[in-house]
């Protein structure tokens, strides 16, 4: 037992010394999770948001300029509330003193088209006296409208488009409501529901955390296992333990140990990271995370030992987990749920086995829905740990010239 | 000539013969296009379904009709709140509306939490457009978009196409200097060559050619691979393009050059190489815009040459505008990072390994 433990411990050792294995190990999952928890980790998903919006009023219409004005007011409002609290939503850029707007316009559309805006409200003249027929006369018989420039497809341009509209539709809210003409006490309660047991949306954090803790896991299975074997094995160093009494089942049990000490350290570093950085509440502790975690680091070890069974060299064996890792991360919905798939993508997702643990964990935290069935969470990756051994049992060669 | 010409096919017989960096050129670029493609589906980024569940009859038609008139919206109606919530859990609607004829349920699947944001605003929208299509009224102010920039630029799709395609430059470009010329120092067989009469220049432009014509090889093949699988129109400017493919590639195998003479050991600078490629790949704005990272990400971002690559290669296929002499700065930038740090590699070449 002493022998075991203690190749465990060099095992561990010798990984926690390679600068690489460190970085791919530890410094990239912590990496990721700063990186996509500082940048959607914000609450709704959407990103850190701080628009360059341009703005110009167009609408010279003194007797009724009241409401362009209003909705100038509303923006600048907007932005400067936010530019108090350090939580600039909008950038506000508006034609200075005496600045001619139609080439305020020329110069904002230009602006956009180079990226350098997100997007641009422009007031159109006679917008004022559009809004006060509408208000005044037949209801729906005219609209005013205010034009937002924007660049369709660019996903920060379509989102600065639709906070202006959501401002706009405050705004023509409060117009009515001054106006008498809209009842607010009419207005029907709307509730948000969740499906399943959840109470309310994931926060992206918690959705986040488990997926890049498996994902550390995934790491050392597909490079840590294979580079630690082939390598060692390529460099003659396994053969000099089988001149040790130590056999293949004893060195298999503490490899294998030094693997889940591993996980143990990424596990503790990333929860304390997504806890005490980004304030993730979900309860890894609880008996079916924690079974979900051993899984996938036995599911991620046994592929690991599947690899270096198939491969003959170890820059095969990394050129083959090179080959496997952004399927294997990108079509598991670790990052971002995979919906709308053709078949043979839909039939890769679901011969993923981390598709299943994935999906099992979050199931088991609360934040997801369980896109599969329970049983088959637990069933598939053990039916690859069985194929897996089974192969690597067949396979693997423990020495060059044997 | 000759002996250049020789160089030239025994390097193409190299490249196509390591199949790890065949694979980084040609495969990888083609994998994250199939895998993006299918699940940003090349389509409309605006476009969310529905489902709605109609309880009481008073209001259903109002409720129906403000869905059906809102842009983007597709919906179908369902029968029950559990057929809709069977719907919605297994993702064949984004979003569930029911009405039971004095509240908006409005149901959302947990687990899309990187659509909560748009799908509660497009609720939010709903719910305004309910409540004074019941009083009779309809809006005093509509927003009316324009798009502004060039048609191409239809959805997300279009923008990470060419950056996946500046990534595969900048992995296949750096990894030809970090990868396989530290490689053959490893080896020693720079060691070899250096006692015959070839010249290392010839050596580093033969590798260079290579390069150069296999990754604008592999850009083709990755761009019309998504042109014809998802239906993604590009406006080329085949000359721009081409100039800046070579640009960026000699660019980035100056990048492998200065990471190459920065490490210790000729192995190492595969290592560097792979994890800058990989923070870069995460921060350049290859899968989200730069625009939503935090001021100090944007910062750090602007100083990524990953990032100029992907606006470059972005302009150049008519997805964004980009003012002329920008595009030429950033090109000549590229040259002039390849012009500054590749005659240091010619010396690595010939210099004796450090121990």
């Amino acid at each position: 037992m002493n022998g075991i433990l203690n190749l465990g411990y060099c095992s561990l050792r010798a990984w926690l010394r390679e600068r690489i294995t460190l970085f791919w190990s530890l410094f990239f999952p912590v990496f990721l999770l700063i990186l996509l928890g500082v940048i959607f980790g914000g609450g709704d998903g959407e990103g850190y948001m701080r628009f360059h919006i341009g703005l110009v009023n167009l609408d010279r219409d003194a007797e009724h300029k009241a409401f362009a004005g209003l909705v100038e007011a509303a923006f600048a409002e907007l932005a400067h509330r936010a530019e108090e609290y350090r939580d600039q939503l909008f950038i506000l850029t508006r034609p200075t003193e005496g600045e001619d707007a139609e080439e305020f316009l020329l110069a904002e559309r230009e602006a956009l088209r180079q990226g350098q805006r997100a997007a641009v409200v422009v007031i159109p003249a006679g917008f004022s006296e559009e809004v006060f027929r509408a208000m005044h006369g037949t209801p729906g018989s005219l609209q005013a409208e205010v034009k937002v420039l924007y660049g369709h497809g660019d996903a920060s341009s379509e989102l600065a488009a639709s906070i202006v509209e959501q401002v706009l539709t405050r705004l023509e809210r409060e117009l009515l409501i001054q106006a008498e003409l809209y009842d607010p006490q009419q207005e029907v309660r709307v509730d948000a529901s969740w499906v399943g047991t959840a109470d309310g949306a994931a926060r992206y954090i918690d959705f986040l955390l488990p997926g890049v803790i498996l994902m550390a896991f995934l790491t050392n299975g597909l490079f840590g296992v294979p580079g630690s074997i082939l390598y060692a094995r390529d460099q003659r160093i396994l053969r000099r333990y089988w001149v040790t009494p130590l056999t293949v089942r004893r060195y298999l049990i503490g490899f294998s140990l030094s693997m889940l000490g591993m996980c143990a350290l990424q596990l503790g570093i990333l929860w304390a990271l997504g806890r005490w950085a980004f304030g993730a509440q979900v309860q890894l502790a609880a008996p079916a995370p924690v079974l979900y975690l051993l899984l996938s680091a036995v599911t991620f070890l046994a592929l690991g030992f599947l690899i270096s069974s198939v491969a003959k060299t170890a820059n095969a064996g990394m050129a083959i987990a090179n080959i496997l890792n952004m399927p294997l991360l990108f079509l598991s919905g670790i990052f971002f749920p995979v919906t709308g798939l053709p078949v043979v993508l839909q039939a890769l997702v679901y011969s993923n086995p981390v598709t299943y643990l994935v999906d099992g964990m979050r199931a088991s935290l609360g934040v997801g829905t369980g896109q599969v069935p329970l049983w088959a969470t637990v069933t598939v990756p053990l039916l690859w740990i069985a194929l897996a051994a089974a192969v690597a049992g067949r396979r693997l060669q423990w020495d060059v010239d044997r | 000539m000759k002996q250049f010409a020789a160089l030239v096919q025994c390097e193409l017989k190299v490249f196509f013969r390591d199949r790890t960096t065949f694979l980084i050129t040609f495969l990888f670029p083609l994998v994250f296009i199939l895998i993006f493609g299918f699940l940003m589906g090349g389509e409309d980024v605006e476009r969310v379904a529905v489902g709605l569940y109609l309880a009481e009859d008073s209001g259903a038609r109002l409720l129906e009709d403000a869905v059906a008139r809102r842009a983007g919206l597709q919906h179908e109606l369902y029968p029950s709140r559990a057929a809709l919530e069977d719907a919605l859990q297994e993702r064949r609607v984004d979003m569930g509306v029911v009405w039971d004829g004095s509240q908006l349920i409005l149901l959302y699947d947990p687990a899309m939490v990187q659509r909560q944001g748009v799908l509660a605003q497009l609720a939010a929208g709903l719910a305004s457009d309910f409540n004074l299509r019941r009083q009779g009224l309809d809006h005093v102010v509509v927003v009316d978009r324009e798009h502004v920039g060039l048609a191409a630029a239809a959805n997300w799709f279009n923008m990470v196409v060419p950056a996946i395609i500046a990534f595969s430059i900048l992995s296949a470009a750096v990894f030809a200097v970090s990868g396989h010329i530290t490689a053959m120092k490893e080896r020693k067989i720079l060691d070899r060559l250096t006692v015959t009469p070839l010249r290392p220049l010839a050596f580093l432009l033969a590798v260079v050619f290579v390069r150069l014509c296999v990754v604008y090889f592999s850009t083709l093949i990755t761009l019309f691979t998504a042109m014809a699988v998802f239906k993604v129109d590009f406006h080329m400017d085949w000359p721009r393009y081409t100039l800046f493919v070579a640009a960026s590639t000699v660019g980035m195998m100056g990048f492998g050059a200065l990471i190459t003479l920065a490490v210790r050991r000729p192995s190492s600078a595969s290592n560097v190489a792979n994890v800058l490629a990989m923070i870069m790949m995460f921060m350049s704005g290859i899968f989200f815009p730069v625009e939503i990272m935090p001021p100090f990400l944007q910062f750090i971002s602007r100083a990524f040459p990953l990032t100029y690559i992907a606006e470059g290669l972005r302009f150049t296929t008519g997805v964004i505008d980009m003012a002329p002499a920008r595009f030429f700065a950033i090109t000549a930038a590229l040259v002039g990072l390849a012009l500054l740090l590749l005659p240091g590699l010619a010396r690595y070449v010939v210099r004796p390994e450090r121990r």
